[in-house]
């Protein structure tokens, strides 16, 4: 008889030579665990039903009591217990006690204001990229404007037929004027569905395409920033040479600041992820994404939710204010907005 | 392969993949990844219950505004309410307690940090609006393109090529990460649905094993035959069970011959003896993981 097995029979209270009842620790540990286990499972049943809210405070404050016991007895048993099924419930308990534990707790509303506190930290934190996505849309704006002034068949060059709507070489001051800068308000339901289509329509593909081929180590961002930028240069040549600059200004300023800000961001976003991915530091590349993607994705969420004020401003109030003056008033209140949202106002604290 | 690894395969069927994840107790869990099946089938039920909830707002909607709404009009205003409808829906359902949609609680399947740490809303924010980007954009745009230019072909394809792509994303890492998984580092998970059963240890034992018997074998053959002893009572099960004993015989040279009715209370002997034995060298340091080991331990 082996040592271990003679100590077993003493425990056991048990003369030597009679056959001993088989004790194993894994057994006996699974006595005395068993209930806590059965108790947290119970509560997890509970809070998967009818939430959380159906525990009493008692229940509330046992819960992680017994799911920290539970991952302790996990280890114990990795240690001591070759049960399979018994390895396989415990870790199937821990790992359902644990995705009650730590899933976040919050309504939306509350995720909506963190979300609001945490926008312009990120773009605070991105702000080279911001200044490079802006330095290649003015880039793209000077160059289209250039070269159309001296020469308008660049227009149709730079400006594709579908989004130049008309507009084009041919087009007199007048037929600019009346149909483009002071066109009536055609009424509510009309330019809501104005201000959705533009939403999903050409600014929101040309901001997530800049923010998603940041994944492309940024070339394409800075590319597509650049060609924006041509095409509203070869606008405002346009408008420039027919002695419209200033109500063109006006008619795009009330909506552009918050548009093409907006477009910026997406670029910053895109460029944050192009930077992450081709230096990851010291994580691996998808490490690294995951790290600082969450960031970038502030950035864009937050882009998008510019493009649509700017929507409203576009589809709304740009076609009830007719007058140029007032839409630099509502383009530069638009302008301190942001700023002040952005960078002057910030929330300092980080959200939790 | 041995005959234990066939044992194993028949009896467990294991065919989800594995990835481990380290609690903050720093304790590490497996989990067990979605597969792409059923995060399909979750998508299309949540799609259905929107489209249903959506269906009936609209019919309201309708009759409040029937006049002045041009196509292109209501197309826009069916993007808008579709675009609201869905990012409240899934960000709404991911953030409570339960912790997902209807359409992944009905599946049985979870969102996790995929480093273990606790989920933070942003990140579900984040996976669910780029949820926007990866499909449901480029399809509002598709449908809502209707009659355009010639340049409209080629946006077509530019489109379709563009979901494509997110798509075969999917399939070509190995977390089975969409792109919002990726940039919020999540993964989807399936729920572990699995039971405590009873202990299969004898408390008194009718066979009785020597330590150079139970030296035989190592950790996994205890576990295969574990598993096999759980197995519900049927003829299939009986027929295994007694070619299992006859094994174990002929390899312990078990000295007289073991009668049919015998077989499952010698199984559950070994079983119990087994487990002791091996559990008591695990404790002093002397693990077996599995026959090859133990035969090499033994030498």
């Amino acid at each position: 008889m082996s040592i271990e097995s003679e100590i077993a029979s003493e425990v056991a209270g048990l003369q030597p030579g009679q056959r001993p009842a088989i004790t194993l620790k894994s057994a006996e540990f699974r006595r005395t665990r068993e209930q806590g286990w059965a108790d947290l499972e119970k509560l997890i049943g509970i809070t998967q039903g009818k939430g959380v809210r159906a525990l009493s405070p008692d229940e509330l404050e046992r819960m992680p009591q017994l799911y920290r016991a539970t991952l302790s007895s996990l280890s114990v048993a990795r240690a001591i217990a070759l049960d399979r099924n018994l390895l396989l419930y415990l870790e199937s308990l821990s790992l359902r006690a644990y995705l009650a534990l730590y899933s976040p707790r919050i309504g939306i509303i509350e995720a909506g204001r963190q979300f609001l506190r945490a926008f312009p930290a990120a773009v605070i934190s991105a702000r080279w990229h911001v200044l490079i996505a802006f330095l290649s849309l003015a880039l793209g704006i000077v160059a289209g404007f250039w070269l159309t002034i001296g020469d308008e068949s660049w227009f149709t060059t730079f400006v594709p037929g579908w989004l130049s709507g008309g507009r084009g070489v041919a087009s007199t001051r007048a037929s600019l004027l009346n149909g483009e800068i002071f066109a009536p308000w055609p009424g509510f339901a009309v330019s809501l569905g104005i201000v959705s289509n533009y939403l999903f329509s050409h600014n929101t593909l040309v901001g997530i395409l800049s923010f998603s081929l940041g994944l492309f180590a940024g070339v394409p961002t800075v590319l597509l920033l650049a060609y924006q930028g041509l095409t509203l240069g070869a606008f405002l040549a346009l408008h420039y040479n027919r002695d419209l600059t200033v109500d063109f200004l006006g008619w795009l300023s009330i909506h552009g600041v918050t548009e093409l800000t907006a477009i910026v961001l997406f670029g910053a976003g895109g460029l944050v992820l192009a930077e992450k991915m081709l230096f990851p530091d010291r994580y691996s590349r998808v490490d690294s994404l995951a790290l600082h993607g969450r960031r970038a994705a502030e950035i864009a969420v937050g882009a998008v939710m510019m493009l649509f004020v700017a929507g409203i401003l576009e589809g709304e109030f740009r076609q009830l204010v007719a007058s140029t003056p007032w839409r630099f008033v509502i383009a530069a209140a638009s302008a301190v907005g942001w700023l002040c949202y952005l960078i002057l106002l910030r929330p300092r604290e980080p959200a939790l | 392969m041995t005959t234990t690894d066939a044992a194993a395969n028949v009896l467990r069927r294991e065919w989800r993949k594995r990835r481990e994840i380290v609690t903050p107790e720093a304790v590490p869990l497996t989990v067990e990844l979605a597969e792409f099946s059923e995060r399909a089938i979750a998508l299309l039920i949540d799609l259905v219950i929107l489209f249903v909830a959506i269906f009936v707002l609209l019919f309201m909607l309708a009759f409040l505004t029937v006049k002045g709404l041009s196509g292109v009009v209501f197309v826009g205003v069916l993007m808008l309410v579709l675009f609201f409808s869905r990012v409240v829906y899934f960000i709404h359902f991911e953030l409570t307690a339960r912790g997902a949609t209807p359409g992944k609680r009905a599946v049985g399947i979870r969102v996790v940090d995929r480093r273990g740490g606790p989920l933070q809303a942003s990140a579900v924010i984040a996976r669910n609006l780029t949820r926007e980007i990866e499909i449901f954009l480029p399809l509002s745009m598709l449908i809502s393109a209707g009659g355009g230019g010639p340049g409209v072909h080629w946006g077509y394809l530019l489109l379709l090529g563009w979901m494509i792509c997110f798509l075969a994303l999917m399939f070509f890492n190995r977390d089975r990460m969409r792109a919002g998984d990726l940039i919020a580092g999540t993964m989807v998970i399936a729920l572990p649905r699995q039971r405590l059963l009873g202990d299969l240890v004898e408390a008194r034992a009718r066979f009785v094993f020597a330590d150079d018997q139970l030296e035989a074998y190592g950790k996994r053959e205890l576990q295969v035959l574990e598993d096999l002893l759980r197995r519900p009572n049927d003829r299939e099960t009986q027929v295994l069970l007694r070619d299992v004993a006859d094994r174990i015989c002929r390899k312990i040279a078990w000295p007289q011959p073991l009668p049919p009715a015998d077989t499952v209370p010698f199984l559950r002997d070994f079983y119990t003896a087994q487990r002791a034995f091996l559990e008591r060298e695990q404790l002093f340091g002397r693990p077996r993981a599995d026959k090859f080991e133990a035969a090499a331990k033994r030498d």
